[in-house]
């Protein structure tokens, strides 16, 4: 597991949050880690405005629950835990009732313009195209560093089933891009 | 172990690698060409995933719903309010830390999400290479006999190379940032990495090697080697 415990890349920055007493660095840590947190959420709402504001309420309430975070090395983590959990309570809140994407995509512009490489291209428009139960865990695992366990426990599943979607999704993945689908595995077991 | 359950593992998590898993590989070639063709496909999705989606195309039908069904969020009142005040701090705290030390953790994350980077031991053919400096506005003197890894990446918000290098001090990564300016010479050590970050051209240089040692006489290398050409070209 990658980030499990994450350190700050650079010795020469302090580890140790120095609490209520220096908020510019706290939010100067939340600041660097911005790009990510936006990268992480656009992935997962698939829409860059909303990934924004997901963002922004996110580091709300990190800010507000600042006293939990005890080491630096650990924010990158816990801030995108926090992500996810804004955007699947933004979800529900909603009460989205989605029309399939295929609807959208065909209607609008095409972004090939701005992708240079073609299987690129494929594979993102493959990914965008997943359902969240797969992209879900697939962006965790890849973007987040989380290992199974770890998902496993943020969206409350069987580690079995998340391997189970892990596997799926980068079984249509392969598909899209032109290999060869592996038999698919049994159910998911246990939630 | 099954070929299915040997399937299951490397399709969930392509970099696992159990003596159970490693042994039934060592009899299954179908299965071997499965993990590199995984290994392959995995390195793409990541490389997908590190450039965010395109929203028009792929989220507007969820975008408009939400924005339809959305009642005014009064949060994003307080959610400005607190802006403001993480601004002022942001300000402040640019005073306080130096911004080579935010490049330099940037460069270490990039590279530790990509360790594979680092076990490449084919060389690259010049068309790789040239792929990944297209655009970047670099030409490079360095035969390609010596580079091992060849990407375009995405970091910090442009496509820039990534390299591989070959020298007697082992593989030294280097990440031609042309639009990341440092005034002067910026060393770092962490996670038993050592780095050093060089100013040239336009931009910089970024340099890391496993382990401890000097990287000044490769990066001095990397500054010859490297021609910066005009913007636009």
């Amino acid at each position: 597991m990658r980030n499990s415990q994450p350190e700050s890349p650079v010795s020469s920055i302090s580890t140790r949050l120095p609490g209520a007493h220096a908020p510019a660095q706290l939010t100067q840590l939340f600041e660097s880690l911005r790009p990510d947190l936006v990268r992480f959420a656009h992935w997962l709402a698939r829409d860059r405005a909303i990934a924004e504001d997901i963002v922004q309420e996110s580091l709300l309430r990190a800010w507000r629950s600042r006293d939990a975070l005890k080491e630096a090395g650990a924010a990158r983590a816990w801030l995108l835990t926090i992500v996810r959990r804004e955007h699947a309570r933004l979800y529900e809140r909603k009460r989205l009732e989605l029309v399939p994407l295929e609807d959208v995509v065909e209607t609008q512009a095409s972004p090939r313009l701005t992708e240079p490489d073609g299987d690129l291209f494929t594979l993102r428009h493959a990914i965008m195209r997943l359902p969240i139960e797969y992209r879900e865990p697939l962006v965790l695992q890849i973007l987040g560093g989380f290992s199974t366990e770890e998902i496993a426990r943020e969206l409350t599943l069987s580690p079995t089933a998340v391997l189970t979607r892990l596997f799926r999704a980068r079984n249509k993945l392969r598909v899209i891009c032109g290999m060869a689908a592996a038999p698919d595995v049994d159910g998911e077991g246990a939630a | 172990m099954r070929c299915e359950d040997a399937r299951l593992q490397i399709g969930a998590e392509p970099g696992s690698a159990t003596p159970t898993l490693e042994e039934h590989l060592q009899s299954c070639a179908a299965c071997r060409q499965f993990r590199e063709e995984m290994h392959t496909l995995d390195v793409n999705i990541r490389r997908v995933l590190e450039r965010p989606p395109e929203s028009a195309a792929a989220g507007a039908a969820e975008a408009v719903r939400v924005r339809r069904l959305a009642q005014p969020p009064a949060w994003r009142q307080w959610a400005l309010a607190a802006s403001v005040t993480l601004a002022t701090f942001a300000v402040l705290a640019l005073w306080l830390l130096r911004p080579s030390e935010t490049l330099a953790r940037d460069v270490v994350a990039h590279v530790r999400d990509e360790p594979e980077s680092w076990l490449a031991a084919q060389h690259v053919d010049a068309t790789s290479i040239a792929a990944a400096l297209r655009g970047a506005g670099v030409e490079l003197n360095v035969t390609s006999d010596k580079i091992t890894y060849a990407h375009s990446c995405w970091f910090r918000g442009h496509y820039v190379p990534h390299l591989v290098v070959q020298t007697t001090q082992g593989p030294v990564t280097v990440l031609i940032l042309r639009h990341e300016a440092v005034s002067r010479r910026h060393e770092f050590h962490e996670a038993g990495m050592t780095g050093v970050i060089v100013p040239d051209g336009t931009g910089s240089l970024a340099l890391l090697a496993r382990g401890a040692g000097n990287l000044d006489d490769i990066a001095g290398q990397m500054q010859h080697d490297v021609h910066w050409l005009p913007q636009g070209s």
